[in-house]
């Protein structure tokens, strides 16, 4: 049908036309067999809604279930880089795209969204379809489509078109087979062969473009940063920096560092928390949100907009509160508006997000507390510490019953028991410092009628009640290391190798030179020639200096004894 | 990883354009079945279903077993935990003393069990099996000729939706978490009533399809370059996509009327809670939709998750969850078995019970949608307390169209769970001869409960 439109125009110009695209990948051809795909990430909830709302506008609504993510290493950063997408998946993934399409492409819309006039509304129309398909295709697919992926969409803009009398319907389907594509629901990181060092890949411009938008902003790249892609500038460090510095200073950071922080602080976890309403009837699905948006607001107001200390969110009480959380603190809420800042005094025992209802929410059982659960969290995302599983063929005979006393005494039990000591008495101090905080994360000082004690010891060192936790926290050296390691397997989607070991520790010193600030360490991050390192997959042939490739290694990748 | 696509193809050339209602005689046996027939002769559709719960039922190793019945055969004696299968007895078989061998490997907690009996090896880590779900096998097999090649359904209101249906061991299926989420992927938009007289092809569905092989040209280029992992990591995605084609191409035609199929009225959302009553009652709707979603059709095969390995249920009222007691009540010395730990099982048990009398009520044919269907229902461990993955308990339930010669209960002495697994696929018409691997390996059906 395309051949037969081009015929009928100016008879050279179809020449030219149908010849160019075969020549074109032909050329390609050649030129992919030197490119590598290193990694192929399946984009998250929020990355996929915020690009929509980038390209399409915030008024798109977007009503479908999402994939589930996967936690590896303490993130679902690494753990859905392994993802693919389900049947039942692509099924909502099929049926979102269609309803885009109909919302963007929608009457009221299109004037909008299109870049054109079609000659006519009831036809199908070659040269305004490839400009939208080409503009939208390239912010979508976050790099310029080839010529036989727009091909692809034209034949279905054309033939939609002529099926339905409808230029626009054809362009639905077309926008349809953009959205449901693999290239915009995975990132597609691609690596070709580096001018600089023969026989070596480095990431092609684009990947480098969206590497540092998702971080930065938890979306794809935008038309200016797409352009520093498209001529090669993104490959010098100057250039580099002033896009860094123009993500990091827009009001789009907030995006990335809550994004961050979502995942990182295991935030995820309030979509489907459940308590026990018989125990904890100030809970429900209002606490919930909120809990999530007050950590989410503190972070970003002290680590942000007041460029704070780092370690400061262990001990700073300056927080915001709205009035179902005002209820569980509570404490009186008097503003007018949704949410109002506050600061916790000093005998309220808060100190900082551990003692904030989300985490102490988030970090216990539907109808009590959990010390371990709470220690375990404490450890692994704050220190960088994880515990490995327990064993299978524990003898808990010698546990006593605890429906008495407190929570300390069953622990004590554990760690009476060889096959779980080991492991509780690493895990169980910080959690018992928060002991005055119940399973919602409600101030108490008793548990069955005794009194609470909240003495705890961790390496060494002898602390009380969650203040002492926090302060204890806010001076340890692996505290800020473990955000470092994190914002950068984040970054890279994978997880850390001991090569990493030395950048790692350079980037922890230079973070502790810029006072903390995380800001600074995300562009020192974002900025390092490590961040864009190729790591040749297994399976794929190496780039090889005499042209002839070899088979990939087998992977290095060191598998961390959990 | 056993993506076999070539066979799932073949299959599929096979089943398309196959009358919908009406399962396809394509085995022999099924020609020679002994099950109830349809008047024209051709066998009623056979479903196969897993069923899912977390920490197992009561056998201490001092002999205080809750479930295992101490006779074998057809005149099992309903011990305490089964008495909520006492209505579909006879419809039910009993598998005692398999067990997961981990040859060497370590028994991973609350993974290592169910990991072994779908995947047939014991797996290297928690959070993935080393290799597919055996439901995906099955769903290759007889689930093409339906709108849904599966249905994957979580009733457990965990933190995160649980399956344990994969392909690649690593992406797992995503399931519907609540009764109206069922029902909206059931009979909401794309449901078309089977016994409608006035039915005509949407032409929206042929535009879509055009949509779906604008993506598919550009398989070849995406795939250049690409890493092993990642490869099959693309391979998932495009056989997603095809599954949605073939929902297509379903939809396109007209549906055989079925006599049992009576499209439900949507349910209220609930709200959420994990108590033991709220997970019961949410089983209870969903399996409702279910048998009425497999009464109309829309699916052959399903994985259903009652509650999850470490299941977060709880009494209302009680602070302890499920999990936590299992490790912590001691065994009362006179009983022989720890009390509440039993009382919660049974609790647990008496979902799966609703779960089969739902599918016991539709009627089809001369019988139930249960007597055309095979469910396999399993648990993590066997005795919870110690994480044992001995003596797993295992139920193959529903007559599977008369192939399931059901109602018995089968002992062996540590035996591998892949019999059972393998059994069930044979049964619900997979082309399995043998499954698992290492000492898991097994060629042997358990031949007595085969007709």
């Amino acid at each position: 049908m395309l051949i037969k439109r081009w015929v009928c125009g100016v008879f050279i110009g179809a020449i030219a036309l149908a010849v160019t695209p075969s020549f074109k990948s032909s050329a390609q051809r050649a030129g992919e067999a030197r490119t590598i795909k290193p990694a192929i990430r399946r984009i998250t909830e929020s990355q996929y809604r915020r690009t929509i709302a980038d390209i399409f506008g915030p008024g798109i609504k977007i009503n479908a279930r999402f994939e589930p993510e996967k936690r590896e290493e303490g993130l679902l950063a690494i753990g859905s880089a392994e993802l693919s997408l389900t049947s039942s998946g692509f099924e909502q993934y099929f049926a979102l795209a269609i309803s885009i399409s109909d919302q963007a492409l929608g009457e009221k819309q299109r004037a909008t969204s299109v870049p054109c006039k079609p000659a006519s509304p009831n036809q199908a129309d070659d040269v305004c379809a490839r400009r939208f398909i080409e503009s939208y295709g390239e912010r979508l697919f976050r790099r310029p489509l080839t010529e036989s992926e727009t091909l692809a969409r034209l034949k279905t803009a054309s033939g939609g078109a002529d099926r339905s009398g409808d230029f626009y319907a054809g362009l639905k389907l077309a926008l349809t087979s953009l959205l449901a594509a693999p290239e915009f629901l995975f990132r597609v990181e691609t690596a070709e062969p580096d001018p600089a060092n023969s026989g070596q890949f480095r990431l092609d411009g684009y990947t480098k473009a969206s590497r540092v938008s998702f971080l930065l902003w938890d979306s794809g790249p935008d038309l200016e940063l797409l352009a520093t892609a498209r001529s090669g500038a993104i490959h010098t460090d100057a250039s580099l920096r002033q896009q860094l510095a123009r993500m990091i200073s827009s009001p789009r950071f907030e995006d990335g560092v809550r994004a961050f922080f979502t995942d990182f602080m295991q935030l995820d976890g309030f979509e489907n928390l459940v308590k026990d309403p018989a125990i904890y009837p100030k809970f429900n699905q209002t606490v919930s949100d909120s809990a999530r948006e007050q950590t989410l607001k503190t972070i970003i107001d002290l680590l942000v907009r007041k460029r704070r200390d780092y370690r400061d969110i262990f001990t700073s009480n300056e927080t915001f509160i709205n009035r179902p959380l005002a209820a569980v603190y509570r404490i009186p809420f008097a503003s007018n508006n949704e949410w109002a800042p506050y600061t916790f005094s000093p005998s309220s025992e808060r100190s900082g997000i551990l003692t904030q209802v989300s985490f102490l929410s988030l970090f216990a059982h539907p109808g009590t507390s959990s010390p371990t659960k709470r220690g375990i969290k404490v450890l692994e995302i704050f220190l960088g510490e994880p515990t490995p599983e327990p064993p299978a063929n524990v003898d808990f005979s010698k546990v006593r019953d605890s429906s008495q006393g407190t929570v300390r005494g069953r622990l004590l039990d554990h760690m009476n028991n060889k096959g779980c000591a080991g492991c509780h008495r690493r895990t169980d101090p910080p959690g018992l410092a928060l002991e005055h905080f119940d399973g919602l994360g409600q101030l108490r000082t008793t548990e069955n009628g005794m009194r609470i004690d909240v003495s705890a010891e961790l390496d060494g060192v002898k602390f009380e009640g969650a203040q002492g936790l926090s302060a204890l926290l806010r001076d340890d050296p692996r505290v800020p290391a473990s955000l470092v390691r994190n914002v950068y397997a984040y970054g890279i989607g994978r997880k850390t190798e001991e090569r990493d070991e030395a950048f790692l520790s350079d980037q922890t010193k230079a973070f502790a030179n810029n006072g903390y600030r995380l800001p600074d360490l995300m562009a020192q991050i974002a900025s390092s020639p490590d961040f864009f390192r190729v790591v040749v997959p297994d399976g794929v042939q190496r780039a090889s200096s005499n042209g002839r490739g070899r088979i990939g290694a087998p992977s290095k990748i060191r598998r961390k004894l959990k | 990883m056993n993506l076999d696509l070539d066979r799932r193809s073949f299959l599929r050339g096979m089943l398309n354009g196959a009358a919908v209602c009406v399962g396809l005689p394509f085995l022999d046996r099924y020609l020679n079945g002994n099950g109830t027939a349809l008047a024209n002769g051709a066998m009623l559709p056979v479903r196969f279903g897993t069923y899912f719960w977390g920490l197992g039922l009561t056998d201490t190793p001092t002999g205080g077993t809750r479930w295992v019945p101490s006779k074998t055969g057809r005149d099992y004696e309903i011990m305490p935990e089964l008495e909520s299968l006492k209505p579909v007895k006879d419809k039910v078989s009993v598998f005692s003393g398999f067990r997961a061998i981990g040859d060497g490997r370590p028994n991973l907690v609350h993974w290592s069990g169910h990991a072994s009996i779908l995947s047939g090896v014991a797996p290297a880590a928690t959070g993935r099996f080393d290799g597919s779900s055996f439901d995906t096998r099955i769903a290759d097999a007889i689930g093409t000729s339906t709108r849904f090649k599966a249905l994957d359904i979580d009733a457990s209101m965990s933190r995160q939706p649980i399956s344990y249906s994969t392909r690649t061991g690593n992406t797992f299926a995503t399931p519907e978490t609540t009764p109206l989420a069922l029902y909206t992927r059931l009979f909401g938009a794309g449901f078309q009533d089977p016994n409608s007289d006035n039915w005509k092809p949407d032409p929206s569905i042929m535009l879509r399809q055009s949509v779906l092989s604008a993506v598919k040209d550009q398989r070849q280029a995406l795939t250049a370059g690409v890493g092993k992992a990642d490869q099959i990591k693309l391979d998932q995605y495009f056989t997603s996509l095809r599954d949605m084609e073939n929902q297509l191409a379903i939809q396109l035609q007209k549906p055989e009327k079925c006599a049992s199929c009576t499209p439900p009225a949507a349910p209220k959302e609930a709200p959420r809670s994990a108590s033991v009553d709220a997970v019961r009652a949410n089983t209870k709707a969903m399996a409702k939709l279910l048998a009425m979603g497999l009464a109309c059709n829309q699916t052959k095969v399903f994985n259903f998750v009652h509650t999850s390995g470490t299941s977060e249920t709880y009494i209302a009222g009680q602070s302890k969850i499920y999990h936590q007691i299992t490790h912590d009540e001691p065994i009362d010395a006179k009983l022989g078995y720890q009390p509440e730990t039993s009382k919660l099982a049974s609790l647990v048990m008496e979902a799966l019970g609703d779960f089969l009398v739902e599918l016991d009520a539709i009627k089809e044919g001369e019988g139930t949608v249960l007597d055309n269907s095979l469910i396999m229902a399993f648990s993590d461990t066997g005795y919870a307390k110690i994480h044992s993955i001995e003596n797993i308990p295992m139920f193959l339930a529903g007559r599977a169209g008369g192939r399931h010669k059901a109602g018995q209960h089968i002992h062996v002495t540590g035996e591998s769970v892949t019999r059972v697994s393998l059994t069930a696929m044979q049964l619900a018409g997979a082309p399995a001869g043998e499954f698992g691997s290492g000492t898991m390996k097994t060629a042997r059906p358990i031949t007595e409960v085969i007709a």
